[in-house]
């Protein structure tokens, strides 16, 4: 970790592979990039083989693009089709049993915080819905409980996608998937409240149909967690797959779903606002 | 034999847009040449899922963006 490990040794330039050369000089390490310049410069995540037109793999693009301090953070993931991605970039990932990333988070950041007092490390959860809501349930709640800084998202697709269609917490009631043929019998778990309730003081609600948003809502995400407590973002981030979407129409999904459950929401603690409206003011002004 | 998308740079020159850059789920893979004010497509990268088309063409009906077929090796 940090921007010296990042570098490459002087002479060795020329023995590194490209990619790792490019992510040096055209990347994010040690820079201010703007989500909007995506496709124009190097970008942390690699290629990976998650399935054409999947809005998993375009959210964690972003989330990528959108690290307020890569070379100053540990990703950690758990059994799902996230992790196809999140183990394919130039950030350090962390990958234990299934649904425990909470727990490993917790010791993770509590360890970073002894190891190095006077420097943010920024420690991101990202694993689906059935990893944070169903199996690492318990995990997830008590790191919440506990008020552990770091950021939890989730990447719901409504469905245990990895393996092949099995209905989660977070699949809407009445749903017919290849492993629950019956149809789902309960509602859709209301992560967002359980959030506010846990104890996260930075909360939102969002569908990938504005990277700019989606961005704004990462680094908020991220920058509330390193000061006050626990912060949770819950993406939709549709299984085309599973859900038989054409992947022309995924980005019209994400739209559609927009209009009607996943409509973006945010929430955070009095304390979290105004230190927002602080670095935010602040940023204005060294901007003009 | 697979399906990649292509851009038209000469029409997509005339937009100065940038929109399908921001949505293709694949990193580096639709990305944008400044000098040329165009997208352009790293065929290896692309899975052919044609949400770049979706925006272009059916967001913006500006249709600068086609899928064609490629070998293994083109
Ligand atoms: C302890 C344990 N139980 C079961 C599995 C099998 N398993 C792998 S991924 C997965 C479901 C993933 O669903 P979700 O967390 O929603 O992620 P998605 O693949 O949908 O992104 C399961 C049950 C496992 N790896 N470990
Ligand atoms: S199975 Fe679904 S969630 Fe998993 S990579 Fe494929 S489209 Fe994405
Ligand atoms: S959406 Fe169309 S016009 Fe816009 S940059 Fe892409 S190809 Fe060009
Ligand atoms: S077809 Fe899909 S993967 Fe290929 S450039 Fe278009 S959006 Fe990207
Ligand atoms: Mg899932």
């Amino acid at each position: 970790m940090g921007l010296e490990y990042v570098k490459i040794s002087p002479g060795f330039e020329k023995y590194m592979p490209r990619d790792y050369v490019d992510l040096v000089e055209y990347g994010q390490f040690g820079k201010e990039l703007d989500v909007m310049q995506m496709g124009q410069f190097k970008e942390l995540v690699e290629e990976h083989p998650m399935c054409a037109g999947c809005y998993m793999a375009y959210f964690i693009r972003v989330f990528y693009a959108a690290l307020p301090k890569p070379e100053d953070t540990i990703v950690l993931g758990t059994a799902g089709c996230a992790r196809l991605a999140l183990s394919q970039a130039a950030v350090p990932f962390i990958y234990g049993n299934y649904g425990d990333t909470n727990a490993v988070a917790s010791g993770l950041k509590r360890a970073l915080s002894i190891r190095f007092p006077d420097k943010d490390k920024d420690v991101v959860v990202m694993a689906g819905d059935g990893g944070l809501m169903d199996i690492g349930f318990g995990m997830t709640m008590h790191s919440w409980f506990r008020r552990e800084k770091f950021t939890t998202i989730m990447v719901d697709n409504e469905v245990y996608g990895n393996t092949g269609g099995q209905e989660s917490g977070m699949s809407p009631k009445g749903i017919q998937l290849k492993m629950a043929p019956t149809g789902k019998k309960f509602d859709k778990i209301n992560a967002v409240e359980l959030a506010q309730t846990a104890g996260c003081v930075y909360v939102a609600r969002i569908s990938p149909t504005n990277p700019k948003r989606i961005a704004k809502v990462i680094r908020r995400a991220i920058l509330a967690a390193r000061k006050f407590g626990p912060t949770f973002i819950h993406a939709y981030t549709s299984c085309n797959i599973e859900y038989s979407i054409p992947t022309r129409e995924v980005l019209a999904d994400a739209r559609q779903r927009e209009k009607k459950d996943f409509k973006f929401y945010e929430w955070m603690t009095d304390e979290v606002k105004e230190y927002f409206n602080e670095i935010e003011k602040k940023a204005k002004e060294v901007k003009s | 034999m697979y399906f990649v998308a292509e851009v038209h740079d000469k029409e997509c020159a005339k937009y100065n847009c940038k929109q399908c850059v921001l949505f293709c789920p694949e990193p580096n893979c639709l990305n944008y040449k400044e000098s040329g004010h165009t997208a352009w497509v790293w065929y290896d990268r692309c899975k052919g899922c044609e949400i770049c088309v979706y925006v272009c063409s059916d967001l913006l009906k500006r249709n600068c963006i086609e899928m064609v077929m490629v070998k293994t090796g083109d």
